[in-house]
């Protein structure tokens, strides 16, 4: 009995205790009714007559609208079609004059000016020019009148880089403003072009690269840094809440610092209140490859018109809750935060580092205005090396520049244009054309005969076109964009170069990997010259190098395009002047371009030795022509060298395997 | 809990006082049991019923059953909005405050019919369109039907239609709704009259057959100024110019508006907008343009002449892609601006103007999908779709790759790198591994990942002494993934994975490596390379581990690589693939192969020159057999891991990287990197 009642009570509880687990959840669901029920949403309801309903339109509407008469053009609404008159540009193309600038004058703007003048834009003559540039500047106190040939404005450019009060001394009219950091109100979108707040002590030229070392964010760096109303920057970890805002915790505990103003922010997102004097922050963040994040500012961003700034910055609503922005930047997946960081680089060396940058940019969003259809892509804006670099008149296709191929899905196509250039001695380079033309990947070989001997009446046969094109050049011609040339790759050579076959087929399919790179088989290394306190270079063979010798090197055609059509004439006079200096000037463009150094291949042994009838300005440049990369070195504002500690070899080249396995037999001869 | 253990302990001693009570107790507590059980097994299913109840009334009713608001002719008219109006003015982000997941919330407010004080209706019932884009709206992610949490409202009142609506009406319905509030946070949709057009012909079949005029003008009511500038354009340039009018002379029952004129020729509309390359889109009477849906959708690429017209979705769509926009002023020039324009670009167009249509203007829902991510991207600008995301079509986005490395970027060798060891119990391997490779001058710290459960690590002064520091990362798990987790001690960017028996490498190769690495720091930088092949007689991919010519992958045994590939492989792998290797205990090197050449889209670099490796392949001590077995493993891996990503992403290049004097004819002292090759 005992042991009975002792059962049941033991069953007894055991249910009781069951139906407690059972019993509780229904309870408590019970209990909390007002929870929102994610199985049934009630939604929009489904109408059983959906289908019986009119069109809010019927068709016979449409041609009852009144049509509309143009508008006419009036100065408060000025707008690109309007107010500009692109007629001016067609005929010498894009030509901008500007105004002497009235004493005294800023130093920044003095810089503006003095690259205006520099680039290939400048024109002196107001009568042929299709964009008039007048620069204000506030801080130089006196604002000038109305000049000469203003015109109710059209076809002019302020330039304001300051907030000026001077627009009241006579009406902007049709003019364009280029102003730093416009408020959002007065900005005239598609009209008007937005400046960043420049520093006074920008550069001219060149500029100071990025900061950024490394890709990601170095770890235990401070997540963000606040833009303080003193000028310098707070920095805070991770875990601080809106304190940081008002400063009211500075008693707080965690990682905190403030910086002075001078310094950049060392932190992974730097917030900018959207106060218009923080603009001038702006600028620094980029260098400093901090993500900018924006509290909604009141100025519009640099060069919005062009630059997608949601790849590089983040705009954020000063009104969410911190709490709210901070999290949603801590939860920021790092593929998010390693584009950024990365853009920030990019747009930075592109457009801003320098007052050149700038006003180049300025000019080039309005020539692409003036363009329309035949204008930059949003692609080659925004991705490396930039829309200065990527000329339109090129191409408006991606995949046409050497640049893009990743973002397009394309190859650069699979053959190469020898071309030859036969200088004085007039020697017709026989055996160098057999053992091109031997190559499978060649189409055509051009021969440039600038010699005053007439070239031979007769070539070799060979199994691609050889088309000679006679006629006295300069140096720089070599680099002439000619028409004739129809493959992507070029392989630029001498007459006195000696390369075999399976050279130039394995150069070839190395440049295939790197089209946008030289890859060339005989290197030059530039160094710091400590006693001339210059640069130097060198043939000496040493275990690094950073130039390639275009006496035989493989390139992209599109290089040709940017060499004569976008470097400064007084750089491609100094390599027509110094023989040498046209080798340093073409490394210097293809490096300042991909910011990467060029490729090695190997090349024979046994001519190695006997190097000097393919580099025929001897062992090494001559004392006079030294200076040339110094010279160089000011046109760029920067050494845009790289230098490279590797070669490219084939898979197998000399290793101890059966020749006959090897794909490149003729490069292991010793 | 805590109850029942009392009671249980007291139990015994209760029962025996209650000897003639105790049926009675039994009976009474097992019927409470047993009515808990019922009731618990009713609570089960009640709730679900009282739900579902819920769910009937709303579903299923008719439009015109919905209640009726009477306005009383002076009911409060809305204050007149502000035109200055922006997002960060008026648009109140604190109700977004609630939303979860970086995504805005949307209430739509139950429909209502509104009449005025003599019982005529405010507004005509409402549309097909607006019925549609209120469904597309509520099925979508964005809705919330909890009005507290909403972010932004859509009223239910359709005007959509500005010409069937009695405007001040309308406006004093708006200014009914419950959070209206100056309009504040809500939503209003206006569409033109000819909307997304349901013409019910062929159209949708993309005609790749040359279109017949190279500019075509289909809009009726032109102004005339802008009618003789078009019909100049025909007279100077023939047949391939075609400007069309009303029909003014149709017989009875044809549809005017599918007729269109030149001269007494007749068209079919939108048809003819096929035989077009380029078609005119000019300003009329409205804000918008309702002809640019018919021009889109006939792949006919838009050339728009309409000064201060904003195109759809402008913030978002780069319509310089897809359309020609030309000045007004500048009309006359318009033949001779669209013929500098190559063909190559014209087809580009579009492609690019078929793809707009597609993705964002074909049907309300994609009308209304569109409208609320700009909206949710500008909130949450953080979370924001990109550029490329909204602009480029399907097969470019396919073919494409957005290199997570894009930045020209050579590291400073004073970063060094972090050496990772993977290793299980052969320490004594691990230890000659770890003297080896703490030789290398641009070593920073070493990282021994002790895959070993079951035995400890060595204890601590056992360990070679070396000048970086040493940290031993204990496992739970025997994976081959460990070799990739991204440790917080990797504090360089580059990595070298090395496997405990790699004891062949020299410190002249692995520094030279890390030097390769630094020039091509978004690449797998290796030493043994390998090669996948298509087999044909199979039709499928092989492993290949011979001398070959060529190189497509390098064994992560010895390979410098980017940390951001450690997060790549730990957490973004595609498919199973990630546990798949780690079931197969095999492969995780081929694996990050894949992984790092389909973000890329890059070559490995292998460097320097063959050696005899201790390699898995070589392990197989017992011949053939094994080996046999290993190559057919790996194959199986290929053609696995290419059956996951959907593709083949591995490139083959036929190059290594050796040091610029490697092998050449120079004193040996001179060079930086003598000792590579070496056995």
């Amino acid at each position: 009995m005992q042991s009975w009642r002792r059962k049941a009570l033991w069953l007894a509880l055991l249910t009781s205790w069951l139906l407690g687990l059972l019993g509780v959840f229904p309870l408590l669901r019970l209990a909390v009714p007002t929870r929102p029920r994610a199985e049934s949403p009630k939604g929009w309801p489904r109408w059983l007559d959906a289908e019986l309903l009119q069109s809010f339109s019927q068709p016979v509407e449409l041609p009852e609208d009144a049509p509309q008469s143009p508008l006419a053009p009036h100065n408060g609404s000025c707008n690109w079609g309007a107010c500009f008159d692109a007629s001016k540009c067609r005929g010498g193309g894009f030509k901008v004059f500007t105004y002497p600038a009235a004493d005294p004058i800023s130093e920044t703007q003095r810089r503006i000016l003095a690259s205006i003048e520099g680039s290939r834009y400048h024109t002196f003559s107001p009568a042929e020019a299709c964009l008039l540039l007048l620069s204000l500047d506030a801080s130089a106190g006196e604002c000038s009148p109305g000049p000469p040939q203003w015109n109710g404005g059209k076809n002019h450019l302020v330039l304001r880089l300051h907030s000026a009060s001077c627009s009241q001394t006579f009406q902007l009219g049709q003019a364009m403003v280029a102003e730093a950091s416009p408020t959002v109100d007065t900005f005239r979108p598609g009209f008007d072009v937005a400046l960043p707040l420049l520093p006074e002590a920008h550069p001219l030229r060149g500029g100071a690269p990025g900061q950024l070392r490394q890709h990601s964010p170095q770890p235990r760096v401070a997540l963000v840094a606040l833009a303080e109303e003193r000028g310098g920057w707070r920095m805070a970890g991770t875990n601080s809440s809106a304190c940081l805002w008002d400063g009211r915790c500075e008693q707080d505990h965690g990682r905190k610092q403030t910086h002075p103003g001078a310094t950049l922010p060392n932190a992974t997102f730097c917030l900018i209140p959207g106060r218009r004097p923080d603009a001038s922050r702006f600028l620094q963040t980029l260098q400093a490859g901090c993500i900018p994040v924006l509290l909604s500012p009141r100025w519009e961003l640099p060069f919005s018109e062009v630059i997608d700034w949601t790849k590089a910055a983040i705009v954020a609503d000063e009104r969410l809750p911190l709490q709210v922005l901070l999290a949603a930047l801590q939860e920021m997946p790092p593929t998010r935060v390693l584009a950024l960081r990365q853009q920030t680089q990019f747009l930075w060396d592109t457009y801003f580092s320098s007052v050149e940058k700038i006003v180049h940019t300025t000019l080039e969003i309005i020539q692409d205005r003036i363009l329309g259809v035949s204008a930059h892509p949003s692609l080659l804006w925004n991705s490396p090396p930039g829309a200065l670099v990527a000329l339109p008149s090129f191409s408006t296709s991606p995949s046409d520049f050497p640049f893009y191929h990743l973002q397009q899905g394309s190859r650069p196509a699979g053959r190469f244009s020898a071309l030859i250039w036969v200088g004085a001695p007039g020697q017709p380079p026989l055996k160098l054309i057999q053992a091109v033309a031997g190559s499978q990947h060649c189409a055509q070989i051009l021969v440039l005969w600038s010699s005053e001997k007439p070239p031979p009446p007769r070539w070799p046969e060979t199994a691609v076109p050889v088309i000679v094109m006679e006629g006295p050049r300069k140096v720089s011609d070599r680099f002439f964009p000619y028409s004739a040339i129809n493959t992507d790759a070029i392989l630029s050579l001498d007459a006195h170069s000696s390369l075999s076959t399976s050279e130039v087929d394995f150069a070839f399919v190395v440049w295939q990997s790197f089209p946008e790179r030289m890859v060339g088989f005989l290197t030059w290394s530039h160094f710091w010259d400590e006693a001339r306190n210059g640069w130097g270079y060198t043939a000496k063979r040493s275990n690094e190098f950073s130039m390639i010798l275009t006496s035989a090197a493989f390139y992209h055609r599109y290089y040709h395009t940017l060499f004569t059509h976008s470097l400064p004439k007084a750089l491609r006079t100094l390599a027509d002047e110094a023989p040498t200096c046209v080798d340093v000037l073409m490394n210097f463009l293809v490096a300042a371009v991909t910011k990467l150094p060029p490729i090695k291949v190997p090349y024979g042994k046994r001519r190695q030795e006997t190097r000097t009838p393919l580099a025929p300005r001897g062992l090494g440049p001559a004392p006079a022509d030294q200076d040339c990369i110094n010279q160089m070195t000011t046109g760029f504002g920067q050494m845009p060298l790289v230098s490279s500690r590797l070669r490219l070899d084939p898979v197998l080249f000399k290793d101890p395997v059966s020749v006959l396995r090897k794909k490149y037999r003729s490069l292991e001869k010793p | 809990m805590c109850a029942a253990v009392k009671y249980n302990i007291r139990g015994p001693a209760l029962i025996p006082r209650m000897k003639t009570k105790h049926r009675i107790y039994y009976i009474a507590l097992f019927s409470v049991v047993l009515l808990g059980l019922i009731a618990t097994g009713m609570f089960q299913f009640w709730p679900h019923s009282i739900e579902s109840s819920n769910d009937w009334s709303v579903e299923k009713r008719s439009v015109r059953d919905v209640p009726v608001v009477r306005l009383p002719a002076d009911s409060p008219l809305p204050e007149r909005g502000d035109l200055s109006c922006r997002m960060h003015t008026c648009f109140d982000v604190y109700r977004c405050g609630f939303n979860p997941k970086n995504k805005i919330k949307v209430y739509i407010y139950s429909l209502k019919k509104y009449v005025d004080d003599g019982g005529v209706p405010v507004s005509s019932a409402i549309s097909r369109e607006y019925n549609e884009l209120l469904t597309a709206i509520s099925d979508s992610d964005y809705y919330t039907d909890d009005i507290a949490r909403a972010c932004l409202f859509v009223p239910s009142i359709d005007l959509l239609n500005q010409n069937t609506l009695r405007i001040k009406e309308a406006a004093q319905a708006l200014a009914q709704l419950s959070r209206w509030d100056r309009g504040t946070n809500h939503l209003l949709f206006n569409m033109l009259p000819g909307g997304p057009p349901d013409y019910n012909t062929a159209l949708d079949v993309p005609r790749d057959s040359p279109r017949r005029y190279f500019v075509l003008s289909s809009q009726m009511a032109l102004h005339p100024e802008y009618r003789e500038e078009l019909e100049a354009l025909q007279a100077k340039h023939g047949e391939s110019v075609l400007v069309l009018d009303k029909c003014t002379n149709l017989s009875e029952g044809v549809l005017s508006i599918r007729k269109r004129c030149h001269k007494h020729q007749v068209f079919d509309y939108p048809q003819v907008l096929q035989e077009a390359t380029f078609c005119v889109v000019v300003r009329g009477a409205r804000l918008g343009q309702a002809v640019l849906s018919d021009v889109l959708r006939a792949g006919c690429v838009p050339v728009v002449i309409a000064d201060s017209y904003i195109l759809p979705f402008s913030e978002v769509l780069d319509w310089k892609r897809a359309s020609v926009v030309v000045p007004e002023e500048k009309m006359s020039d318009v033949y001779s601006i669209l013929q500098s324009i190559p063909q190559r670009q014209i087809e580009e167009m579009q492609r690019q103007a078929r793809w707009f249509w597609e993705a964002y203007f074909q049907s309300i829902k994609a009308i209304a999908l569109a409208t609320l991510q700009i909206i949710n991207d500008r909130i949450y600008p953080y979370a924001a779709i990109s550029y490329e995301e909204w602009n480029d079509p399907p097969t470019v986005k396919w073919g494409s790759v957005s290199n997570p490395l894009f930045l020209p970027l050579i590291p400073p060798q004073s970063q060094g790198f972090t050496a990772i060891v993977l290793t299980y119990d052969r320490v004594e391997s691990l230890f000659r591994v770890i003297t080896e490779v703490s030789k290398v001058p641009s070593l920073s710290k070493l990282l021994v990942v002790w895959n070993n459960q079951n035995k400890h690590p060595p204890e601590e002064s056992l360990w070679p002494k070396i000048r970086v520091p040493l940290k031993v990362v204990r496992t739970a798990e025997n994976k081959l993934s460990n070799r990739f987790f991204p440790y917080d001690e990797i504090e360089t960017e580059a990595v070298l994975a090395i496997d405990d028996d790699i004891i062949m490498l020299t410190s002249d190769e692995l520094q030279f490596g890390y030097e390769v690495w630094r020039e091509f720091p978004d690449r797998l930088v290796g030493y043994p390379g390998r090669l996948h092949l298509w087999d044909h007689e199979m039709s499928k991919w092989k492993y290949e581990s011979e001398w070959t010519n060529e190189v497509s992958m390098v064994l992560t045994g010895a390979a410098f690589y980017h940390k951001y590939f450690n997060y790549l492989y730990t957490y973004k792998m595609p498919g199973d693939i990630k546990n798949w290797v780690d079931a197969h205990m095999n492969c995780e090197d081929i694996a990050m192969n894949f992984l790092v050449a389909n973000v890329t889209g890059k070559a490995v670099i292998k460097v320097t020159p063959r050696k005899k490796f201790k390699c898995p392949e070589c392990t197989a001590i017992d011949g053939l057999s094994l080996d046999q077995t290993h190559m057919v493993e790996r194959s199986e891996c290929i053609n696995k891991f290419a059956s996951v990503f959907g593709t083949m992403p591995l490139k083959v290049v036929e190059h290594r990287a050796d040091p610029v004097l490697y092998k050449d004819d120079f004193p040996e002292k001179l060079k930086s990197f003598p000792n590579i090759g070496s056995l």
